[in-house]
């Protein structure tokens, strides 16, 4: 099992921008099982 | 074809969040496609489009015991996603709409712009919400809608979400001048947008199902000025693809030009190539293996299972 630290920098590794850091920090702490998604247009010409 | 921004950069980091014990959706934007005209809005096309998007996330190990794969089209269904689409238009103007849309070239002219383009970002929004989220992940290219997402949020006293957004992979040919500054008034972002549509091309974009073959000819041919790592896409695929495992990574070479080398870290490997101690040659056929390496699931998983990746080629050709 991941401690908190180990689980913010596996998170935010190969990120530009966390909008906010503090704000991710109270998910992480606070939830065990944060909800989170990552969405695409179905398309094979666009790159996304 | 899914090529390698999405399949790795994003695969990767929807692995991270698995890690760390998220509960991560991968969201296939049935909608948000047919908004903006793909397949000519074809809504049949774009779930076959969709439903091979999901075969590609799942031949890079996210199955669906790992992640949920929920359609915008399913959320859209729901009785208050539209109720919460127009709330959310409601905090914003439609400037501020339009300008979230990073499709949007900067030049471009409200009238160019048909209406249903402004639903996308509150839509974005309300995905978000809808699915009651607490991270929003996706390239800096939608920071602009992430963030209408969460000053909506704090007007109507809805949980916002965190926005985590990850580097844009740029396309072989490195950046193209003429593309600069043309999509966004922030000079860097439209930069990061120039190298994303750059890719549009193929023969300027790894695909997952080339096969090392062409990832070989198509990285020879990719620009990699000597000892030059500013918009160097080669040298940026070993940043982002090649050192993310925090592995060292070895660089295979001939012995007449001085053997294998061994790097544990990124910047010695940078360093190593600002001095000239490692050729383009050496740098471009090692990123060739390396990319013919990772995509070797991927290569197998389609072999498998030929059937979505043949209707897709279908859509591409007609």
């Amino acid at each position: 099992m991941m401690n908190q630290e180990q689980r913010l920098e596996l998170v935010t590794k190969g990120t530009v921008e966390i909008i906010q850091p503090a704000e991710l920090q109270r998910v992480l702490e606070q939830k065990k099982k944060p909800r989170a998604y990552w969405g695409f247009e179905c398309s094979g010409k666009q790159p996304s | 074809m899914m090529h390698i921004g999405t399949g790795l950069v994003c695969g990767a980091k929807i692995k991270d969040m698995v890690q760390a014990g998220f509960h991560f959706i991968i969201f296939l934007a049935d909608w948000h496609s047919m908004i903006n005209n793909k397949y000519g809005g074809d809504m049949e096309k774009i779930e076959t489009a969709g439903e091979y998007f999901k075969h590609c996330f799942t031949a890079l190990g996210l199955t669906e015991d790992k992640v949920e794969y929920v359609w915008a089209s399913e959320l859209a269904s729901k009785p208050n996603y539209w109720e919460r689409v127009i709330r959310i238009a409601k905090t914003t103007t439609a400037q501020r709409a339009m300008r979230s849309l990073p499709i949007m070239g900067r030049d471009m002219k409200t009238q160019d712009v048909e209406t249903a383009s402004l639903f996308y970002p509150c839509m974005q929004a309300a995905d978000i919400f809808e699915m009651n989220l607490d991270v929003a992940c996706a390239g800096i290219d939608q920071r602009k809608a992430h963030v209408l997402a969460r000053e909506a949020g704090d007007k109507l006293r809805w949980e916002k979400p965190v926005a985590l957004h990850t580097p844009m992979l740029m396309g072989l040919a490195g950046i193209q001048r003429s593309d600069k500054g043309s999509y966004d008034e922030d000079p860097k972002l439209s930069s990061v947008i120039a190298a994303k549509m750059s890719k549009s091309k193929p023969e300027n974009t790894i695909l997952l199902h080339d096969s090392p073959e062409i990832i070989e000819d198509k990285l020879r041919k990719a620009y990699c000025p000597p000892k030059i790592v500013e918009e160097n896409p080669v040298i940026e695929y070993y940043r982002l693809l090649a050192f993310r495992a925090n592995n060292p990574v070895t660089l295979d070479r001939d012995q007449k030009y001085g053997g294998d080398l061994k790097f544990s870290t990124y910047k010695e490997l940078e360093e190593a190539y600002k001095t000239g101690e490692i050729h383009p040659q050496d740098l471009k056929a090692n990123m060739a293996r390396i990319l013919a390496d990772l995509l070797r699931g991927v290569r197998e998983y389609f072999d498998k299972h030929p059937e979505p990746l043949a209707q897709m080629q279908r859509l591409e050709t007609r």
